[in-house]
C-alpha cells in the first residue's frame, strides 16, 4: 500500500494527491477507507445533489493480488435513502485505480457543463467535454471511451439518461457488465455533470515477500476452482435462486402478494442457462465467471429483420422485473432488463416502483391521468412505456416514481422498500427483514438475513438472537469489503485466510484487531447515517411484508419491533466505540 | 515433441487476466500489465489472448540487427545479449511479429519475451492457454 488518495474538484478543475497511509494501514481500504473519507469530506446535512456531496471510490489491497477480489466501493450521500449511499461494483475499476497508484479517488465539486474524467498514472487528470455523449446510454458511452490501453488496465464507469435526469436510483455501468447499483450514484454523478470516469493504470503492484504471496495465491486459487464452494456462481449463477426460493415459497411475486410464481420454471436459472446463455463474463483475477450473459433476439420487421443484444442476467433483476411484475417469460425479462440498462436505471428499484404502481392502479388509487399507460401484471410493452416516462418525468406521478416514493403517499403500505431502498427478492422470513432494516445500506448483502432464514427453515428464531448474529455478520462483511473480496467468495475468505492473506502483503493484524476494525467501520457508517438524520423510529416496514406468508411463516410486527429496539441500542454502542477510537 | 505454450481454446477466454498478472510476476516480480508477455483484447463476442507462438523460425529474431534475440531450441526466442539492445526507434523486432506478440519493456529498454515457463497456463481456468506437448 502507498496510501495515496487522488482528489479531483470538478468545480475548478484542480486535482491533487494526499497521502493517508496511516488511515489505510488501520482501515485496510475499500469500505473502511471510504467511510472515513466520506465522514471527513461530506458536509453535515448536504443536499445529495449539491456540488459538496463527495463521491468516494475506494479500491482494496486484495484487488489485483488475490483471486475473486475486485469490488470497488463507492460512498456518497444517497438521494434515495437520504443518508449513506454505498454501492459496490466489480469489473476492472479497482485494479485500474491501484495500477494508477491510488488507494481511492475522491471527487468533489460540480462542472458547469457535461464532462468526462480521464485519469492516468502520476496524478494525470484531464477533464474533457462530454457534449457528444449527452443522453447516450451508459453502454454506448463506455464503448466510445474504452479503447484498450497498451500498457495497463483501463476501466470506464458511465451513467445513462437516468443519471443525467437525476432519477434517484440511477446506476453507474462499469466496463459494460458491472454496476454500481442501488442507492443512486448515477444521479449524484449526473448532478455533478459527470458523464463518465475513465481510469488507466499502467503501474505495478509489488509485494514484500513474493514467495509467500505466491503460495497464498495458489492456495486460494485452488480452493476457488477445486473445492466446489463457488459452484453455484460458476454454474447457473445467482439465478439458481429462482427455483430454490420458489420451492420454499419465498420468491416475491406480483409485488410480494405471493411467495410463489407459477411460471418460475420459465424464468429460472436452469431455463436461461439451457436456452439463452451465450457466455460468462468475469472480473480480473476471478476464474468463476458469475456474470451470465444471454442473447436477446428481436425481429423488428418482416423478412426476418433481426437485431441482437447481449443482456446480462442475475437473480435480482429476474425477481424484480420477472416474478414481482408477473412476467413469466424469459425473453420478456431480458427485454425489461435491457431497457433499464439502456437508460441506466437500477433494475431492482425500477421493479419495486413498477410493482407498486401496478397494484395502486389495480386498486383504483391512481388512474390513467397519472400512469398515462395502463400497468398490468406481465404486460411488458406497457412497462417499457412506463420506464421511458420514469426517465422523462412528464407529470407529478412520474416525478415521484423517479424519486422512489409513493405518489401522494398513496398505497405506501405496499411500496416494498425499507429505508428508501427497494427490497431484494427474498421473502424468506424475519431475519431478512431485520437484516435489511439494520443493514447500513439497507441491502440484503449487508448481513445476509436471507441466508440465515434459509438455514433456519422451519425453526423460529428469537428476534434478539437474530440481531446478534446479523450485527456480527455485518461487521465481518465490513472487513471483506475493505479488502476488496467479492461476497460471493465469502466461504473462501474465512477469518484465518483473510488474516494470513493480509499479513503476507504487509499488513499487521490479528483476529481481534480485525474484528474491531470491522465493528468500527460499521459504526462509522451508522455515525454518518445518524448525522444525516436517520432514525430508527422513522424506519417504516411496509405492511405488505407482514401480510404475505414467508418461507418461515407470517412475520410478526412485534418481533420486528423488538429486534429494532435491541438493534438500535447495540448500534449506538458500536457508534460510540467508533467515535472514541 | 517439445513442450510448448499454445492457445488451445481461444473462445473460452473470459478475460480474467490471471495469466497476464502471473506472467509479470514471473518476469519482473510485480503484478502489472506492462511487464507481462501476454495481452488480452476484445474480439467479436469474446476475447483474444495474444502470447508468443514459440516459432521455429522466429521473425522477431531475424529482424533484430544486433543479435539480441536468439532462436531457442524447441521454438521461441531467448534474450541473448540484452545489453546490446539499441532501443531501436522503429522497433523492428516487435513489428516483425505478425501476431504482435512481442511486448516492449519501457523501463529496461528491451523486448519482453515469453520464457515458456507455463505458469500462465497453470492458472487458466478454461484451458485457453495450454502448456504441454503440441497437439
Amino acid at each position: 500500500m502507498n496510501g495515496d488518495i487522488l482528489f479531483i474538484n470538478l468545480t475548478d478543475g484542480l486535482s491533487w494527491v494526499e497521502n493517508r497511509r496511516e488511515l489505510v494501514e488501520r482501515f485496510i481500504g475499500g469500505s473502511g477507507l471510504a467511510i472515513n473519507l466520506l465522514n471527513e469530506y461530506c458536509p453535515d446535512g448536504v443536499d445529495p445533489f449539491a456540488p459538496e456531496n463527495p463521491i468516494v471510490l475506494a479500491s482494496g489491497p486484495f484487488i489485483g493480488l488475490y483471486p475473486v477480489c475486485s469490488k470497488t466501493i463507492a460512498m456518497f450521500k444517497s438521494p434515495l435513502t437520504g443518508n449513506l449511499g454505498e454501492s459496490h461494483a466489480g469489473g476492472r475499476l479497482g485494479v485500474a485505480i491501484r495500477l494508477a497508484g491510488y488507494e481511492a479517488i475522491v471527487i468533489i465539486g460540480a462542472s458547469s457543463k457535461l464532462v468526462w474524467l480521464d485519469i492516468g498514472d502520476n496524478g494525470e487528470v484531464k477533464i474533457n467535454s462530454a457534449s457528444s455523449l449527452k443522453k447516450m446510454s451508459s453502454l454506448s458511452t463506455i464503448m466510445a471511451l474504452d479503447e484498450p490501453s497498451p500498457c495497463g488496465i483501463r476501466s470506464t464507469a458511465a451513467i445513462g439518461p437516468a443519471g443525467e435526469n437525476f432519477v434517484y436510483y440511477a446506476n453507474v455501468l462499469v466496463d459494460g457488465y458491472n454496476f454500481f447499483g442501488r442507492t443512486g450514484l448515477g444521479a449524484v454523478m449526473g448532478a455533478k455533470n459527470l458523464k463518465a470516469i475513465r481510469i488507466t493504470g499502467c503501474g505495478e503492484i509489488s509485494v514484500k515477500s513474493l514467495d509467500a504471496y505466491k503460495r497464498m495465491f495458489e492456495k486460494i486459487y485452488d480452493d476457488v476452482v477445486k473445492s466446489g464452494k463457488m459452484r453455484k456462481y460458476h454454474d447457473l449463477g445467482t439465478p439458481q435462486n429462482v427455483l430454490t426460493l420458489n420451492k420454499i415459497k419465498a420468491l416475491p411475486t406480483m409485488n410480494f402478494k405471493l411467495g410463489y410464481f407459477e411460471y418460475a420454471d420459465q424464468i429460472s436459472g436452469e431455463y436461461f442457462a439451457d436456452n439463452l446463455l451465450i457466455r460468462k463474463n468475469t472480473c480480473p483475477l476471478c476464474p468463476i465467471g458469475c456474470k451470465h450473459v444471454a442473447i436477446l433476439r428481436s425481429f423488428f420487421a418482416d423478412e426476418h429483420e433481426v437485431e441482437s443484444l447481449e443482456v446480462g442476467y442475475d437473480y435480482e433483476p429476474i425477481y424484480a422485473l420477472g416474478s414481482n411484475l408477473g412476467v413469466g417469460n424469459s425473453m420478456d425479462v431480458l427485454k425489461l432488463r435491457a431497457v433499464c440498462d439502456r437508460y441506466g436505471l437500477d433494475a431492482m428499484m425500477t421493479g419495486t416502483m413498477l410493482a407498486w404502481a401496478t397494484e395502486a392502479y389495480e386498486k383504483g388509487l391512481i388512474g390513467l391521468d397519472e400512469t398515462i399507460v395502463e400497468p398490468k401484471w406481465g404486460d411488458v410493452e406497457k412497462y417499457i412505456e412506463m420506464i421511458k416516462h420514469i426517465i422523462t418525468m412528464p407529470n407529478e406521478f412520474y416525478l415521484s416514481m423517479a424519486q422512489g416514493r409513493p405518489y401522494k403517499n398513496l398505497g405506501e403500505e405496499f411500496l416494498v422498500a425499507i429505508g428508501g431502498n427497494g427490497l431484494a427478492g427474498y421473502h424468506t422470513g424475519l431475519a431478512f427483514i431485520i437484516g435489511t432494516a439494520i443493514g447500513a445500506r439497507h441491502s440484503h448483502l449487508s448481513n445476509a438475513g436471507y441466508s440465515l432464514d434459509q438455514k433456519l427453515l422451519g425453526f423460529t428464531i428469537d428476534p434478539v438472537n437474530a440481531v446478534e448474529i446479523l450485527l456480527k455478520e455485518e461487521a465481518w462483511r465490513c472487513i471483506l469489503e475493505s479488502c476488496g473480496v467479492c461476497l460471493f467468495a465469502r466461504d473462501i475468505y474465512d477469518k484465518h485466510t483473510v488474516l494470513e492473506a493480509l499479513n503476507v502483503i504487509g499488513f499487521s493484524h490479528d483476529v481481534e484487531s480485525l474484528e474491531k476494525i470491522g465493528r468500527i467501520t460499521y459504526g462509522l457508517k451508522y455515525k454518518f447515517k445518524f448525522k444525516e438524520g436517520f432514525r430508527f423510529q422513522n424506519l417504516k416496514i411496509p405492511k405488505r411484508i407482514f401480510e404475505t406468508a414467508t418461507a418461515n411463516g407470517v412475520i410478526s410486527p412485534e418481533d420486528v419491533k423488538k429486534a429494532l429496539t435491541v438493534a438500535e441500542a447495540k448500534i449506538k454502542e458500536i457508534v460510540n466505540e467508533a467515535t472514541v477510537q | 515433441m517439445p513442450i510448448k505454450l499454445i492457445v488451445k481454446n481461444q473462445d473460452r477466454c473470459m478475460n480474467c487476466a490471471t495469466c497476464v498478472f502471473v506472467c509479470s510476476r514471473e518476469l519482473r516480480s510485480v503484478l502489472s500489465v506492462k511487464y507481462s508477455a501476454i495481452r488480452i483484447s476484445r474480439s467479436g463476442l469474446g476475447f483474444k489472448v495474444t502470447v508468443c507462438s514459440g516459432c521455429e523460425e522466429p521473425d522477431c529474431a531475424s529482424a533484430c540487427p544486433y543479435e539480441v534475440l536468439k532462436p531457442r531450441s524447441g521454438g521461441g526466442v531467448e534474450l541473448l545479449n540484452p545489453e546490446k539492445c539499441e532501443n531501436c526507434e522503429d522497433r523492428p523486432c516487435l513489428n516483425a511479429c505478425s501476431l504482435k506478440a512481442l511486448q516492449w519493456d519501457d523501463e529496461r529498454k528491451r523486448p519482453i519475451i515469453c520464457i515458456e515457463c507455463g505458469v500462465c497456463a497453470k492458472f487458466c481456468p478454461h484451458e485457453v492457454l495450454y502448456y504441454g506437448e503440441e497437439v
